[in-house]
């Protein structure tokens, strides 16, 4: 029995294919190298224009990694934060209404917020950051002392505080101008609006963030045991660890780091509007830290995996748009949803034996095979610029017929 | 058939194997032939070519230790575990369940230890779960089901009512259930994993009356157990098992419970060995009328006035049936409980109550879990990363992790404990079960506790790893620490503690000196008063 343990734990190893020993931080290097390389041959702009859209990637990277960092701390921790998107609204909201509220009056007794200062500036992002550490306490609060689950405390919190923010701004804007109840408020502050318009700013927040982060979690106390809550929390409570004090920090580097976003977004556009900023970013963050590598289980997942998980996603958004020519955004959250799929589909296998996977088993995976032709028919009309429909039914039937031929394979291998 | 095959070599030599008597005896093809099973778990070779057959309506013992593979080998009969070698045949047609429900097709029932029932579902749900009557095939017929479950229960001869919920039935009930299910299923083998770990004295008397009723039925039985008594109370033929392999299969008539005993563990244990010459020291704990509420529950309290004091360089043993408030009183003591705990408690002169484990953790006091697998190992993390997690702080420079510090720290305990492991950087998964707890025990010695509290630390480990962590227990304790430790093994408190307080129902109802050890004497205290505190 002495000699097992070791004996066996080699040979498992030895037994897993390359991939399983690949970390995910290379593959993901790897990834975004060929997407680069990929939308370089079959668009002309990476070449042209290089300097002009690794800024804008990398600025975009930076805005989404900010919170997804946020996001990845909080699934690592064994939670799941679906607020990110209405707290980059609402801090957004927060962070100008401060400042329209401190700005100079002008002759027509409106604020002027042409020229505010480092002072208003300043107080603005700290009074937002604060804010941002108020709605972490409240979720924390939430969940560990009521006992909601993570899902549903967030939820309220998706739901309930963009359409505060909407409320908010208006009475602000009643009482602080004299233009009435209006749903935004814009700022002209030159300095402000650099915040989010000089690319590397952004950048150098997020990798200051990230960095710091980084140490955290993988060289303090406080990270090994936010690991070790997420992956057994009874075990973590048992070995004397304070869940619940590690829990308020997991959600409130969750909300801080959407607030610092929802700033960053809010001077890039010169607006806050909570109508519509951040809408539907939660997913995207907690997209970009499951393709870093983050298990939604808890336990697993590493910063830098989520740093390359927020340039992959924004890398192939890009290439997308490059690509195909379409809008973006609307592409944006078939994108989102592919990946994720894809990642964790893949994380799964390259785990476990993929030759020996079947894939299309039993009814649902006869129905599956229809369900995939079709959203590849579907796909191939919407890509193409002429004759959609013909070329949409091609690529459905051709999908069909591959599809089908594996799984017809797959059973007679039975 | 292989017998005729094998007759023909040696005439001699099977005249040896005491079963070629059976064979004249019971003609019949087996009901269940095991022939050269093996698996392995990824990391342990938990069944290593098992071959034994089952008679037709015999009660077939099967023993052997914790680890030996014999839930193994029942989650292959009972199709819960699909995938390993070799080759079952039942009523002589070879079978490959994919399965529970073939294992159910093909007549197997099995009777967990731990319950496999759902409890906010009535008495009559389980026994039909997930073969519901329908009313035309869309609505239930919950007076068919009553109907029926009163019956089978009826026939086991207890008086259940069909309605109730499942969590209102005290354990003995709940497993009769699961019998009234396997009848309902019409199983013609029904297989007992330790059915009386959790039963009182008088429950175990009827389990043993349904059980003979089952054989006069024809049923077959499988009767797994570490009690000599029942097993050789009613079974017919026994077989041992050891390390994973089939030791052998004999009648009951041919073998003493101290010859079971001997061949299950495969050497003496030196039960003199440990224990001798301790000097306790002052007094480190005591508890007064410690009592653990209970809420919504019919006996409202978990713990009831436990009174027990604990030297330094000391080893208490807690004994008691499943759900006698074992665990529970080494969580009041940790801070670990839901509800705070009412009553005394003293450590070192100081009254404390600790509202949470970190709290009890520094004031010295440390806590080896029960279930390994769900409240002590971290499952993701490595050896290093295990063993260090409670002393984070001392292998810190400046908030920062040393990662030097934090290696020569496993590396000590790992050398302290005997880990046998790849290196610090293995999966603690990779382990065996018994290294798995010296890592959690190793993780609690770093914190220098003066009072380690452990729980059933050698369930689920192998003999080997057993015997050396009564080895770490003698020697920590001969350092002066005071440990308080429960077992679900008699025996085991027997051979390592000082003392062994025995708790039934919640309450204290026995103490027991070394010279006044006996397990037939602990065994009544663990059961003797339990209809009275039940009322």
């Amino acid at each position: 029995m002495s000699e097992l343990p070791s004996s066996n734990s080699s040979r498992v190893n030895s037994g897993k294919s390359i991939w399983s020993r690949l970390p995910i931080e290379l593959g993901l290097l790897i990834a975004i190298a060929a997407v680069i390389c990929f939308t370089a041959t079959v668009d002309d702009s990476y070449r042209v224009k290089t300097a002009y859209n690794a800024k804008e990637i990398l600025r975009q990277t930076s805005l989404l990694g900010i919170f997804a960092l946020g996001a990845a701390i909080v699934i690592i921790s064994g939670g799941i934060d679906l607020s990110s998107g209405s707290v980059i609204a609402f801090s957004g909201m927060i962070c100008c209404s401060i400042m329209l509220a401190l700005a100079p009056v002008d002759s027509a007794g409106n604020p002027d917020t042409t020229n505010l200062g480092v002072g208003i500036l300043l107080l603005a992002i700290s009074g937002t950051l604060f804010v941002g550490l108020i709605i972490g306490t409240f979720h924390a609060w939430l969940i560990t002392v009521i006992g909601l689950p993570p899902f549903v405390a967030t939820l309220a919190s998706l739901v309930g505080l963009r359409s505060l923010g909407r409320v908010l701004i208006q009475d602000i804007n009643a009482a602080v101008t004299t233009s009435g109840s209006s749903t935004k408020i814009y700022i002209s502050d030159p300095l402000f609006n650099d915040l989010g318009r000089i690319w590397w700013v952004p950048l150098v927040v997020f990798l200051v963030l990230s960095f710091l982060l980084w140490l955290l979690m993988s060289r303090t106390q406080i990270g090994r045991h936010l690991y070790a809550m997420g992956g057994n929390e009874d075990a973590a409570r048992l070995s004397g660890i304070r869940t619940d004090k590690q829990k308020w920090l997991a959600y409130c580097i969750g909300s801080v780091t959407a607030s610092i976003a929802g700033i960053l977004y809010c001077s890039y556009v010169g607006e806050a509007n909570p109508e519509s900023a951040g809408m539907g970013y939660e997913l995207n963050a907690i997209a970009a830290a499951v393709i870093g590598g983050c298990s939604l289980t808890g336990g697993i997942g590493t910063i830098t995996g989520t740093m390359l998980g927020a340039l992959f996603l924004r890398v192939v958004i890009d290439s997308v748009a490059k690509t195909v020519k379409g809008s973006p955004d609307e592409f944006e959250g078939l994108i989102v949803g592919l990946l994720v799929v894809l990642a964790v589909a893949f994380n799964e296998l390259r785990t476990g034996a993929i030759r020996q996977k079947k894939f299309f088993a039993g009814k649902l995976g006869f129905v599956s095979l229809f369900i995939l032709s079709g959203l590849v028919g579907i796909m191939g009309g919407v890509l193409s610029t002429s004759n959609q429909l013909r070329w949409g039914t091609l690529c459905g039937v051709l999908a069909l017929i591959l599809l089908g031929g594996k799984a017809f394979w797959e059973r007679r291998s039975r | 058939m292989t017998t005729r095959n094998t007759l023909v070599p040696s005439v001699l030599w099977w005249f040896n194997q005491s079963f070629l008597l059976e064979y004249v005896k019971m003609p019949s093809t087996p009901l269940i032939e095991i022939k050269h099973i093996s698996k392995n778990f990824g990391g342990v070779q938990a069944l290593r070519d098992v071959s034994f057959r089952v008679e037709r309506g015999e009660m077939h013992a099967l023993v052997g230790e914790n680890g030996a593979g014999k839930s193994t080998l029942m989650k292959i009969l009972s199709g819960v575990q699909t995938d390993y070698e070799g080759a079952l045949i039942i009523n002589g047609t070879p079978v490959k369940f994919n399965g529970t429900r073939d294992a159910e097709a093909a007549g197997i029932s099995i009777i967990h230890q731990e319950l496999n029932l759902v409890e906010n579902l009535t008495v009559a749900a389980n026994i039909f779960l997930g073969r519901e009557k329908t009313n035309g095939g869309w609505f239930l017929d919950d007076r068919a089901m009553e109907r029926e479950s009163a019956e089978l229960l009826g026939q086991l001869d207890c008086d259940i009512n069909p309605r109730q919920r499942v969590s209102e039935l005290r354990v003995g009930d709940q497993q009769l259930i699961e019998i009234a299910k396997a009848l309902s299923l019409d199983a013609e083998l029904i297989i007992m994993d330790e059915p009386t770990s959790a039963l009182t004295e008088s429950e175990v008397e009827r389990l043993f009356r349904v059980i003979d009723q089952l054989l006069a039925r024809g049923k077959t039985i499988i009767y797994i157990s570490h009690k000599m008594e029942e097993i050789f109370r009613r079974s017919e033929r026994i077989t041992i098992m050891r390390d994973g392999t089939h030791v052998t299969t004999k009648r009951c008539a041919e073998l003493s419970p101290k010859e079971v005993t001997h061949l299950m563990v495969g050497r003496e244990i030196e039960s003199t060995a440990l224990g001798k010459n301790r000097q306790p020291g002052e007094t480190l704990l005591k508890v007064e009328n410690l009592s653990l509420p209970w809420p919504g529950h019919v006996r409202q309290w978990r713990l009831k006035d436990v009174n027990l004091e604990l030297k330094r360089g000391e080893v208490v043993g807690v004994a008691g049936l499943m759900g006698a408030g074992r665990t529970e009183l080494l969580e009041c003591l940790f801070g670990a409980t839901d509800v705070a705990p009412q009553g005394r408690i003293v450590l070192e002169g100081n009254d404390v109550s600790f509202k949470h484990p970190a709290e009890a953790m520094a004031a010295g006091i440390g806590l080896v879990t029960e279930d390994r697998k769900r409240l002590g190992l971290f499952s993701h993390m490595n050896i290093r990363e295990n063993i260090t997690l409670c002393t984070l702080s001392s292998l810190t420079a400046s908030g920062l992790i040393s990662s030097r510090q934090e290696r020569e720290a496993t590396g000590a305990s790992i050398r302290k404990l005997g880990v046998k492991a790849a290196g610090p950087e293995a999966p603690i998964l990779s382990l065996s079960g018994g290294n798995q707890q010296k890592c959690v025990i190793a993780r609690w010695l770093r914190t220098e506790p003066r009072l380690l509290l452990l729980d059933d630390p050698t369930r689920g480990v192998d003999v080997g790893a057993k015997a050396e962590i009564y080895q770490i227990i003698d020697e920590l304790c001969r350092e002066g620490m005071g440990l308080l430790m429960t077992s679900s093994e008699l025996p085991e408190l027997m051979i390592v503690c000082d003392r062994i307080l025995v708790l039934c129902e919640g309450r204290l109802t026995g103490e027991f000196t070394r010279d006044q050890f006996s397990e037939a004497a602990i065994m009544e205290a663990a059961t003797g008063s339990v209809t009275t505190a039940a009322m």
